[in-house]
């Protein structure tokens, strides 16, 4: 009976109670849409910065990460290759030679960051062909090749076949310059590949360098699930003369950005929250208030305190039971099409995409996320509706009777 | 007969305003069971302050009341709630019902407060809205009843619970001159066949001629009592 009058007093007010629910479908909304946009941001910054930059993880000579000199090759990098391709947790693995140099056209010279790899290996770990929007991936066999990004190609005035000259200091400390032609140009999203890096064979490269045979780095991927961070230290035990780094580690930025993001959806909860919070208070004092004859009838009769305050708050789980799902839903539907269709940002991605982003983002959220927003909104309305509830059983039956 | 009301130099005096308010001066009244009795006076003599008092709804300032030679003087509220639940019926002025509820749950209500079995509740209500002659209106909210037909109904309400006798303030206020004979009437009937005990409050002479005691309250006091 109590359910059945608490039923019907939702019925009663149907603007106000209208009002409670849509506030509870706005709020999940909003929690599970900026939740689901947030994370996918903060997905697709952290996945495009492993796959086009860092990988999951990097192995170098101590000293190579302090000060790029080429000197600093990795020390016995074949015995690590093997124990790296016996590592289940690995899924790929490339090594590469890098010198800092000088990129010249017939018009143009800037500095660059040359990098030699293996076209293969590196294919496999940074999808590097998947860039390459002129031209070709150094398919042909001809040697001294490169690619370079969009940015420094428009920089430098070049187009695919142009022929461009690298200079550097070699092993022993003697500028060296080497010819080679553009093989083909790279569309990317972050600013490094697009504005300052050269690729080029690594065989090619370490010729000129005069350290065949060596590598500066060496990235690997991960198979999907790995804890990144873990699998890092075990190789740091595994090779103590290297210096083996995590994305984590290699970019603190990311992990930064990380915190931040929770710290801004906490924040969003919390303005959220509160202000459901508020119009719940709100709401259903306002069905108390109107109602305190009622309850004075109530207690009068001789119902309990403790009923009159169980009625309340069942008002608010029913109003909460409605609108809880109906939110849920909304949001569902919500990243469910956006996750679909993703959020074009192509508008901003001229700002974005200078950070690195993607200008598609595909919101996701997962069923953990939906029950915990749900639980959360419908703890924050009985939270909310204790005020309320207690409220009413403070009347004095004599007094409320009369009162109008 | 027992008694089954006893208060004792009850006084009541209201401290809200800046002038206090002496609303009841050492009343002392005793209302045996089978009573039909009517306390009457004009507005503002205290009427609602005594029935209130004598029903555990407000405590008194000084003096004493006794229920079936029980002290509820000094009761803890919550215990009152339980103690009216058992004891006392009511009917108020005006809007007693429970506005979400059909006529036949508001009688039905008090039952299932009382935690009887449905089958008792349903059975009993039907049969006290038919003793009110108000089962064609069994399932009609309160809204759309006249004020005479409400007032019928939370007499069925308040004859619900069994109680040990039921206070009526006002019931005929806000009534026309037909509803308040008709439920005047209905009231006399059951004090005879069930010896229910009344105690209502009025200011209106036909009501008061319809009762068979009429205790007479001029500021705080009884200054007659009369039982025909
Ligand atoms: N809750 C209250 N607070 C202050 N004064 C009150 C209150 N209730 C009643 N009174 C005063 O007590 C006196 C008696 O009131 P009441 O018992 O309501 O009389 P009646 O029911 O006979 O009209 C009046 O003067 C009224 O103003
Ligand atoms: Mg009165």
């Amino acid at each position: 009976m109590l359910m059945r009058i608490a039923w019907r007093n939702v019925w009663r007010n149907k603007g106000r109670s209208g009002v409670v629910i849509g506030a509870m479908i706005v709020g999940i909304w909003a929690l599970a849409f900026g939740g689901g946009f947030m994370r996918s941001f903060l997905l697709s910054y952290i996945q495009s910065s492993i796959r086009f930059e860092t990988s999951n993880g990097q192995i170098h000579h101590p000293e190579f990460t302090i000060d790029q000199d080429i000197k600093f090759t990795i020390n016995d990098q074949e015995s690590i290759l093997a124990h790296l391709r016996n590592q289940k947790s690995i899924e790929n693995i490339c090594s590469r030679s890098i010198v800092n140099g000088m990129i010249a056209s017939s018009r143009q010279a800037t500095g660059v960051r040359i990098v030699g790899i293996d076209p293969i290996e590196e294919s496999h770990v940074t999808q590097l062909d998947s860039l390459v929007f002129d031209g070709e991936y150094f398919s042909s066999n001809t040697s001294n090749t490169l690619l370079i990004g969009e940015r420094l190609a428009e920089k430098l005035k070049v187009k695919v076949k142009s022929k461009v000259v690298l200079t550097f200091q070699d092993v022993n400390g003697n500028i060296t310059a080497g010819r080679f032609r553009v093989a083909g140009i790279l569309h990317a999203a972050s600013i490094v590949i697009n504005e300052s890096s050269a690729y080029v064979r690594k065989e090619d490269i370490n010729r000129l360098l005069g350290i065949e045979g060596y590598v500066h780095e060496i990235a690997y991927t991960t198979v999907e699930g790995t804890d990144d961070q873990a699998l890092a230290d075990q190789l740091k035990n595994d090779f103590p003369s290297e210096k083996t780094e995590s994305w984590e580690e290699l970019s603190p930025a990311l992990v930064f950005m990380q915190q931040m993001m929770g710290a801004t959806l906490k924040i969003l909860i919390v303005i959220i929250m509160t202000a459901l919070a508020f119009g719940i208070v709100n709401t259903m004092l306002m069905a108390v208030l109107e109602r305190i004859r009622e309850l004075g009838v109530l207690m009068a009769l001789g119902m309990r305190r403790t009923r009159v305050f169980l009625m309340i708050m069942i008002e608010t789980l029913l109003l909460s039971v409605a609108g809880g799902p109906l939110g849920l839903a909304a949001g569902y539907i919500t990243i469910f099409y956006l996750g679909k269709r993703g959020i074009d940002l192509t508008e901003y991605s001229a700002g974005l995409e200078a950070i690195g982003y993607e200008s598609i983002l595909y919101p996701s959220l997962n069923l953990n996320d939906y029950i915990q927003i749900g639980i959360g909104v419908v703890l924050t309305a009985m939270l909310a509706s204790l005020y309320p509830a207690w409220k009413a059983t403070r009347y004095n039956p004599a007094e409320a009777i009369h009162s109008l | 007969m027992a008694t089954l009301i006893k208060a004792t130099q009850v006084s009541k005096i209201y401290h809200k305003t800046v002038v206090p308010v002496h609303a009841l001066n050492k009343v002392d009244l005793s209302i045996e069971e089978g009573e039909f009795t009517a306390i009457v006076g004009p507005s503002g003599c205290g009427k609602t302050t005594l029935l209130n008092i004598l029903g555990g709804l407000d405590h008194p300032t000084s003096g004493k009341v006794e229920i079936t030679g029980i002290d509820i003087t000094n009761m803890k509220d919550s215990d009152l709630i339980d103690f009216r639940l058992q004891n006392i019926g009511f009917v108020f002025q005006a809007y007693n019902l429970i506005p979400v509820l059909t006529a036949v749950e508001n009688v039905e209500f008090i039952m299932l407060l009382q935690r009887k079995d449905k089958k008792e509740r349903i059975a009993r209500a039907y049969e006290l809205l038919e003793k009110m002659s108000m089962l064609d209106k069994a399932d009609n909210r309160p809204g759309e009843l006249s004020g005479g037909q409400q007032q019928r109904v939370a007499v069925a309400r308040a004859l619900a619970s069994k109680p040990r006798f039921i206070l009526a303030d006002e019931p005929t206020a806000n009534l026309d001159s037909a509803s308040t004979a008709n439920l005047l009437d209905l009231m006399a009937q059951i004090n005879k066949e069930q010896k229910a005990t009344f105690v209502f409050s009025t200011h209106d002479q036909r009501v008061m001629d319809k009762a068979k005691r009429l205790v007479t309250l001029l500021d705080g006091s009884i200054v007659s009592d009369i039982t025909r």
